[in-house]
């Protein structure tokens, strides 16, 4: 039973590991600049492992999600600041996210896209009223496994390996025109962004606490956190190859997230193009569930509402309302005309200023003896904890700079 | 009490507090402290709701919270406390408390839609 839990698991991480964020910043990284940023990609992997499993850990030990922790340490001041960025991000990115879906939708079926906004709407608030957390991860996550398409696609778009293994070495491109350097900068701390979104850490971790984790889960919240998402980041690496060798070669901007369908398109043929449509639709899903959760997750922690799935909406009936408030204040947002993509951009750039608020909390429990005792980081856990929390932190202050110099990453 | 000694800021203020079933009911958003200047200082009660976490807002902005989330305070006495810990345990229900009015209140139109009694 806990082999086929942590087989589930691992396999929902890497469903549920891209979404249209993700999706947008991988495919332009490979068409602008080739693999240059794929040690973006290996980072930004290495520091959602290392503060996805300090959430885990604290919430398996401590029971605490992260805006417990955010209220208890940070204060009431700085954490109700955390708070409403945390969920403006949250409600950007859901907004996105629904976008993304109804746009990939009206691809398979030649609907028109404002109606399909509506009932993506009506869609993902029946599966999150209905469905249990399990269910939900599940059905999302496993789904969302059809992304996996890009990645065949990737290899079999023969791309020089040598020159993919040359991308996982820290590096700029020599060049000696500035804004270049500058929209490779943008693009560099937008793809970490996207991968370290702070909405995982705190999906994860109130997911941890819905599946009634305890310190005894801790061996199965490492496997789950290093696996998955090292096979799940395997799926932008795909993507990065896939700008690079088909969007560049073939002249195509990535403006709309079918374009990253057509990549897969182009080296598979039509089943390919389907199944890449349909993986992007459950993994957009997830993460438009995950994100609304999220904000929902976040107001009940800080203000010590009852909360989570596992309750009767009648029993957390004010955590229930909250995720029905996001995800249609969400749909609003998306069906009053503004691009996805474009909020999808501005929402991961706005993400990694929120990432030291909720990353400081974290480490600062995690590595405190006296309450995680037995449980709390060893020397290699507060190296990268502390190394993480100061690369997010610079990543912050130059990320809306970068944003402004670069006019949105269109140099 | 389950400790000799509680640190009030380190391990009651802020932190979340749960009723004797376990269930959520708020956080310790102020403390009510008794005693003046050269007197014994002794804790009163635990501040719960939107009216005490307002107030320690700085600036223009407890007036600008309020107007968003309204008034409402609960006064759990000291006394209620069982334990101090990750979490403050009080000893009574939050039925009995009064601290789950707020869902019950939404609880009542929730409650309509079907699926609502579903886990």
């Amino acid at each position: 039973m806990k082999a086929l839990e942590l087989f589930l698991g691992i396999l929902t991480a890497v469903g549920g590991f891209v979404e249209i964020g993700e999706l947008t910043f991988a495919l332009n990284a490979g068409s602008k600049f080739q693999f240059a940023l794929l040690w973006v990609v290996a980072l930004g992997t290495i520091g959602i492992i290392v503060y996805g499993e300090m959430a885990g850990r604290i919430a398996a030990v401590r029971k605490q999600p992260v805006f417990h922790l955010i209220r208890e340490r940070a204060g009431l001041t700085a954490g109700l600041v955390t708070l409403i960025a945390a969920n403006l991000v949250n409600l950007m990115t859901c907004a996105a996210e629904i976008g993304g879906i109804a746009l990939v939708w009206q691809l398979l079926s030649g609907w028109p896209y404002r109606p399909l906004i509506l009932a993506t709407f009506v869609l993902l608030a029946l599966a999150i009223w209905f469905f249990s957390f399990e269910w939900i991860e599940r059905v999302f996550g496993l789904l969302g496994l059809l992304m996996v398409v890009f990645v065949v696609a990737a290899v079999a778009s023969r791309p020089d390996w040598q020159a993919v293994a040359g991308g996982f070495v820290p590096q700029v491109p020599a060049t000696a025109d500035p804004s270049q350097t500058r929209l490779f900068a943008y693009f560099a701390v937008a793809l970490f962004s996207s991968i370290v979104l702070p909405y995982e850490t705190y999906f994860y971790a109130s997911g941890a606490i819905e599946d009634r984790w305890t310190s005894k889960d801790l061996n199965m919240n490492r496997v789950i956190i290093i696996v998955g998402s090292v096979l799940g980041s395997s799926l932008a690496v795909a993507l990065v190859i896939l700008g690079a060798q088909q969007l560049a070669a073939h002249e195509i901007d990535a403006e709309l997230p079918g374009t990253a369908a057509l990549g897969a398109g182009i080296v598979l043929g039509t089943w390919g193009l389907i199944a890449a449509l349909c993986g992007m639709l459950f993994a957009f899903g997830g993460a438009a569930i995950e994100t609304t959760l999220s904000g929902a997750y976040n107001l009940a922690q800080f203000f010590g509402w009852p909360w989570g799935k596992f309750r009767k909406p009648r029993e957390a009936s004010r955590f229930h309302a909250a995720w029905l408030v996001l995800l249609l204040l969400s749909t609003l947002l998306i069906v009053s005309g503004v691009d996805p993509v474009q909020v999808v951009e501005y929402s991961i750039v706005f993400a990694v200023v929120t990432l030291p608020f909720t990353y400081f909390p974290m480490l600062l429990i995690a590595a405190d003896k006296r309450v995680m005792k037995g449980f709390a980081n060893g020397l290699l856990g507060n190296v990268l904890g502390w190394f993480f929390l100061v690369l997010t932190t610079l990543a912050a202050l130059a990320a809306i700079p970068l944003l402004l110099m670069t006019h949105g990453g269109r140099g | 009490m389950n400790v000799e000694n509680v640190d009030l800021v380190r391990m009651v203020l802020d932190h979340e507090v749960v009723d004797g079933d376990d269930v959520p009911c708020g956080m310790v958003d102020d403390l009510e402290l008794e005693g003046g200047a050269g007197s014994k200082l002794t804790v009163a009660a635990l501040l719960i709701g939107p009216a005490a976490w307002t107030a320690r807002l700085p600036w223009f902005f407890p007036e600008v919270a309020r107007f968003f989330v309204g008034r409402g305070q609960h006064r759990i006495p000291w006394t209620e406390a069982a334990v101090v810990g990750d979490r403050i345990k009080l000893k009574s229900t939050a039925g009995a408390l009064g601290l789950d009015a707020a869902d019950r209140r939404v609880g009542k139109w929730l409650g309509k839609v079907p699926g609502s009694e579903a886990d």
